[in-house]
């Protein structure tokens, strides 16, 4: 755009002579549009805004099921030491479509940024099959207790390689898995990421059961994000909320595998929740806000104690506005 | 017979000057249609930069408009749009997929703060994010009776009121010497030197924020060189009615032309700086212009002076009108629909123009006065031309 270069007047000079026409002129027009401005605030307030952005009007990719393989965790298993618990993870690149037109050139486990969730009960003995089909090394690196050959710091799979990770799955918590290789902030920013559920000897109460991963996306690599999401997607549950019933416990459990950002957050309208930090020990918090750096998660379960439309959402409202906000729709 | 043999001869050799041109479309037709990729050959071409050329911001009362052109080779998709880090639903006056400069305006319905700075993005659909800051969200003037009266004025009082005042010196220069009058002259080409100089740097800056597909510094130099050649094929054609050498007035009438030309640049950058709320239009700004727009009206008279023959008030009038009116027109123009590429060829054209005159005005010094070319008068008056434009630049900041 053009800029007025050729004889810049210092900013907040004093004018030298009045000249009342033109000075006449120009401040009308400022008081003009100041008042249309307040105008515009007033009456057309309800348009505007992301208070507004849901359904349709939400920007977000896909169908209204696309996510559940991701929200939705596989069933929590009895406790039975010994119990052999497989799962395969294959390392690709692939570009997802993060926001309406959007392409990421991601790298994922499994094809989805974040990767499958993998569940397990204490006691288990987990078998993580790695196929490293993507075209950089990588690992998996699972947060846990387990041997330091199955860290996946050292044994760094080539492209084409394989390794299987096997451990007994403890402690009992929400914990998450990434890739290690280096550069480390590539590698986890890059979508090489998932959830980590441990079920306790003791079964957790029934409840209705949910997985939330808090992400972004650098889509221009400056090294700041241009995309907020859960699960993967910008705005996808405004566009899509998620639905439960008043009568059932939702337990969801959260996780921040956000690069470049300090921290993450989750806000819940209209309610509070119980919050187990890990979702390990004895320690419950009963707030409305949580605060996660990269690589904490905890447990939160709320009973709603009313119906209608809750929004979710990141209190750094800059995430929120850039796609980490959604809806759970409570009905009877 | 022969000289239809003749006429065959002639026909054949003006054929073969097209060989050259069919053999280059057949090379250029072959190389596309074979497919080749020299980069593949070579190694592998960098992805595309996917940045777009954002043209103007313009804000409406609840509502932004921003133009957006492809500057690239590639086709560019308008995925997604924020204003000040934050996503907002938008709609499209244009294509969503932008071919190579092709333009479209993302119209954002935005409850704006008045007077705030902002900066509003568009994502391609790679992600990569083009941010335009926006130094104070002020609204767009819509072309409005007022609106255009406004900048009317504003154009009369920098452009055409200043040169009218310098204009009125006229008849005391027609008492000076004929030294002193060479004096003048010099000043007059000082002073237009200076203004050359000053739009061919203002060219360049508008050149330089321009995206490659839209011209380099050619861009200016064609402006420039349009300019400067249209004035010598004028002042050629005035000489030549005047007998071979050009007179007085048909050199007040370049000088004019030169100034008018300059004017409408500064006219345009004024319009443009005042419309996106980069210009605080005070009355210290107005007066400043002012003072150093008279020295122009002085910069007409002199050659003017010397004409020998006095010219009516019409056609001082209209010498006049030919050097200031084109600021009201600038004014208008970059008020309501100007941008980066206009800019730059206009301020190459004021560079021509201005450097043109200059060198009309040295030719005609060197004719009335050969002596006088190289006097102290000549020279101190050149030099007091540049340093008064200077100076009187500085009131306008």
């Amino acid at each position: 755009m053009p800029k007025f270069t050729r004889r810049r007047l210092l900013a907040g000079a004093a004018p030298l002579v009045a000249a009342p026409m033109l000075g006449k002129l120009a401040f009308d027009g400022n008081a003009d549009a100041a008042s249309r401005t307040l105008q515009t605030h007033e009456n057309d307030h309800a348009a505007h805004g992301h208070a507004a952005m849901i359904g349709e009007s939400a920007p977000a990719v896909g169908g209204p099921n696309d996510l559940d393989a991701l929200l939705y965790p596989p069933p929590a298993l009895t406790h039975e030491p010994g119990r052999v618990r497989e799962y395969t993870l294959r390392a690709t690149d692939r570009e997802i479509e993060i926001a309406p037109g959007v392409f990421f050139p991601a790298w994922t486990y499994n094809g989805t940024v974040p990767g499958p969730v993998i569940r397990a009960t204490e006691d288990d003995l987990l078998r993580v099959h790695f196929v490293n089909a993507g075209s950089h090394p990588h690992t998996i690196h699972f947060h846990g207790i387990h041997p330091a050959n199955m860290d996946g710091v050292f044994e760094v799979v080539a492209p084409g390689d394989e390794l299987t990770y096997e451990f007994p799955a403890r402690p009992a918590g929400m914990h998450l898995y990434h890739c290690h290789a280096t550069p480390l902030k590539k590698h986890i920013h890059k979508g090489l990421y998932g959830a980590f559920i441990i079920d306790p000897r003791e079964p957790r109460p029934p409840a209705h059961e949910l997985v939330m991963v808090m992400n972004g996306y650098d889509t221009d690599g400056d090294g700041g994000n241009n995309f907020y999401t859960v699960n993967g997607r910008s705005f996808y549950y405004a566009r899509y909320p998620i639905r439960v019933r008043r009568s059932e416990t939702v337990r969801l459990y959260l996780a921040n595998l956000t690069e470049f950002d300090l921290v993450n957050s989750m806000h819940l309208h209209g309610d509070f929740f119980r919050h187990q930090p890990t979702g390990t020990g004895d320690h419950w918090e009963y707030t409305d806000t949580v605060m996660q750096c990269q690589g904490q998660r905890g447990v939160i379960e709320i009973d709603f104690a009313n119906t209608g439309l809750f929004m979710f959402h990141a209190h750094q409202s800059e995430f929120a506005e850039l796609g980490w906000m959604g809806f759970f729709d409570v009905v009877d | 017979m022969e000289a239809n043999a003749l006429r065959r001869g002639e026909l054949s050799w003006r054929l073969w000057a097209l060989v050259p041109v069919l053999l280059l479309a057949l090379a250029v037709g072959g190389y596309v249609a074979s497919g080749a990729s020299l980069a593949g050959m070579i190694g592998t071409n960098p992805p595309q930069a996917d940045e777009f050329d954002v043209r103007r911001v313009e804000f409406k009362p609840g509502e932004i408009r921003i133009r957006v052109t492809n500057p690239q080779q590639d086709d560019l998709t308008i995925a997604s749009v924020t204003v000040d880090d934050a996503i907002v639903p938008f709609t499209l006056d244009g294509p969503g997929t932008l071919g190579r400069l092709r333009s479209s305006t993302i119209v954002v319905p935005f409850d704006w703060v008045a007077d705030d700075p902002m900066v509003v993005g568009v994502t391609s659909s790679t992600g990569i994010e083009t941010a335009e800051e926006i130094p104070a969200a002020v609204e767009t003037p819509g072309v409005t009776a007022a609106a255009f009266l406004g900048y009317g004025i504003i154009g009369l009082l920098v452009g055409v009121l200043p040169v009218a005042l310098g204009l009125l010196w006229l008849p005391s220069l027609r008492r000076v010497e004929q030294r002193w009058l060479t004096a003048f002259m010099a000043l007059t080409a000082g002073l237009l030197a200076f203004l050359g100089v000053e739009a061919l740097f203002e060219a360049f800056e508008f050149q330089a924020v321009v995206p490659g597909a839209f011209g380099g510094p050619g861009l200016v130099l064609l402006g420039l060189a349009a300019s400067f050649l249209t004035m010598t094929f004028i002042s050629g054609r005035f000489s030549g009615a005047s007998g071979g050498a050009l007179g007085g007035a048909a050199l007040a009438l370049l000088v004019a032309i030169g100034i008018g030309l300059h004017n409408f640049g500064e006219g345009l950058a004024i319009g443009t700086s005042f419309a996106f709320g980069q210009l605080t239009l005070g009355s210290f700004l107005i007066v400043g212009f002012m003072v150093h727009n008279v020295t122009e009206g002085l910069g007409i008279a002199a050659p003017a002076a010397d004409g020998g023959v006095s010219l009516s008030k019409a056609r001082l009038a209209a010498l006049v009108a030919i050097a200031g009116v084109p600021t009201i027109l600038g004014a208008w123009l970059g008020g309501f629909v100007a941008n980066d590429v206009l800019a730059a060829l206009f301020f190459g054209a004021a560079a021509g123009a201005a450097f043109e005159v200059v060198a009309e005005v040295v030719r005609y010094v060197g004719r009335r006065d050969p002596a006088g070319l190289r006097s102290a008068y000549a020279v101190g008056g050149f030099l007091s031309g540049i340093a008064i434009m200077y100076a009187t630049g500085l009131l306008a900041g």
